[in-house]
């Protein structure tokens, strides 16, 4: 997954409703990027009929076994 | 009997005051003295209610003379992570935003220790809205850890561990969202219970990230942890995420021999880059595990670095929702690191933190293939020690979220998994500082944990240390 860049982030906070300043958007980008890196290989892989509920299925089946 | 009550176990001084073989009086003046002596030097209680407690004690020790018991903790002395709503109480949440809020409820976990008979003692001390790993707090300064009170306790429940090892309670409920129970647990000595996401009610509970936030007891065993576990556990009605499965007998899983089970250790990540104390611990734990009649066998488990950037997804995204409106109204109120982290979660879009959520089955699948055919799995907490207070301090320096993801790394892909974890002192490193790992189950498997690491805390005695006061 791509990193956000500075200037993306400063848009984001923006629509958010909680803007940064310059300074603070460089510091997030430089906090969060490895995040992005890390998730990349799952992102935009996942099968289309994928709930996020399928976690709650998981858990309990496995639990009632 | 301990000359000292303050030093028994959970189980041991309830049975005590059952049996009438001591007060509920002078349990509670015995951990008032202890606080007093530890309280300038730890800094673990936000709120010492000394005044209140004897007196709750004298009404608990009046009932028991009537034969009016109200449960199994009867007249037990307790305080909890300072974030658990009890009704007319200031609950701080470590912040300067709630400095002044009183709770207009009681939180489900703490009103089921109270109905069997808890007496309350106070609050403990946390990380601002237990957001950090390390014990820091710009508003009501570090906690410090007993063994070397230069060192960190973890966090973020921070009081609730110094306050255990040092006696001060017998036990405490926290919270562990990214590692919060099991780090203070490692660092301070004590035996620290991750629940399965939904095994105890989150009613009355503040949250952080309600996807991944869990209840948990921390105390000196996990004999103690079976029996608050027990307490607690099951549905709630105000908590529809509380999970309907019955709750097992968990105290009578500390009875049972870990003979024939098969005890997993990954292969890779848990074990990458540790200090060499934490590798040497883990091998003579596995040697007390195989004495005891334990398989151990090597577990290939997914990539759990990607587990780790998921889970930071839906923690930061879930914290920057829930404060977004004291971040637009109040930011100067809040302390700058925390204030960073929560910025964070603005910078996740929206398809982003789906994604991460939306693997959390699959993820889950595949994590549970891995360790198919064991019964549990068996790693380090942390790849050290607790650091000092001074080297941990990393405020909003440059590299302060890449020192925290270090010091969570194993622990956050179970919270992102869900899964139950009990982190059990298992050693000493040479520098006097204690080290825990954690035994990790299938969700809802609680029993398990508890019936491992009570056989090696029958074999060991790492649980029953007490550090002394320098």
């Amino acid at each position: 997954m791509t990193r956000p860049t500075a200037k993306e982030i400063k848009a984001m906070t923006e629509v958010a409703g909680v803007p940064v300043d310059n300074d603070v958007a460089t510091r997030i980008a430089n906090s969060i990027g490895p995040a992005f890196e890390g998730f990349a290989p799952v992102a935009g892989t996942l099968p289309f009929d994928l709930e996020p509920t399928t976690f709650l299925l998981v858990q309990n089946a496995k639990a009632e076994q | 009997m301990n000359t000292e009550p303050a030093l028994m176990s959970l189980t041991a001084v309830a049975k005590a005051i059952a049996e009438k073989r001591v007060s509920s009086r002078e349990v509670t003046q015995s951990c008032l003295d202890r606080i007093a002596q530890w309280q300038p030097k730890l800094n673990a209680f936000m709120a010492i209610e000394a005044e209140e407690a004897l007196k709750a004690a004298d009404a608990a020790d009046a009932a028991l003379a009537k034969g009016n018991a109200k449960g199994v903790l009867h007249g037990v002395p307790l305080a909890h992570k300072d974030m658990y709503y009890d009704k007319g109480k200031v609950v701080t949440c470590g912040s300067r935003i709630r400095k002044d809020f009183v709770a207009t409820t009681t939180s489900t976990a703490l009103r089921r220790l109270k109905d069997a008979g808890t007496v309350r003692l106070g609050s403990l001390q946390m990380v601002e809205f237990a957001y950090g790993p390390t014990g820091h707090n710009p508003h009501y300064g570090p906690v410090h850890n007993p063994w070397n009170v230069d060192h960190i306790t973890g966090g973020s429940s921070s009081g609730f561990g110094s306050a255990v090892a040092a006696r001060l309670t017998f036990a405490a409920l926290g919270s562990d969202t990214g590692g919060s129970i099991r780090m203070p647990a490692h660092f301070c000595g004590v035996t620290g219970l991750k629940t399965t996401v939904g095994r105890i009610s989150r009613a009355g509970a503040m949250p952080l990230s309600w996807s991944l936030d869990t209840v948990g007891p921390l105390a000196q065993s996990a004999e103690d942890c079976a029996l608050l576990l027990g307490l607690m556990a099951g549905a709630d009605p105000e908590d529809p995420t509380a999970s309907a499965l019955p709750v097992p007998d968990y105290m009578a899983a500390t009875k049972q021999s870990i003979k024939g089970l098969k005890i997993g250790v990954p292969t890779a990540f848990y074990v990458d880059d540790l200090d060499s104390e934490v590798a040497r611990v883990l091998d003579e734990t596995l040697a007390v595990l195989k004495k005891e009649g334990a398989e151990i066998v090597k577990v290939e488990l997914p990539d759990q670095r990607q587990l780790t950037a998921a889970c930071q997804f839906v923690l930061a995204t879930e914290a920057a929702a829930f404060h977004k409106r004291w971040m637009i109204e109040r930011p100067q109120d809040y302390g700058a690191q925390v204030l960073m982290r929560l910025q964070n979660g603005l910078a996740i879009p929206a398809v982003s933190y789906l994604e991460a959520m939306r693997w959390r089955g699959p993820a889950l699948v595949a994590y549970l293939a891995a360790v198919e055919g064991t019964d549990a799995v068996i790693a380090p907490v942390a790849p050290m020690p607790a650091p000092t207070i001074a080297e941990s301090d990393v405020g909003t320096s440059h590299d302060a979220e890449a020192v925290i993801q270090r010091v969570t790394r194993f622990t956050r892909p179970i919270n992102y998994l869900g899964l139950p974890s009990l982190s059990i002192p298992t050693g000493f490193a040479k520098t006097g500082l204690p080290v825990g790992l954690q035994i990790i189950g299938r969700s809802f498997d609680e029993a398990m944990l508890i019936r491992i690491g009570a056989a090696f805390q029958r074999a060991t005695d790492f649980h029953a240390r007490v550090p002394k006061l320098s």
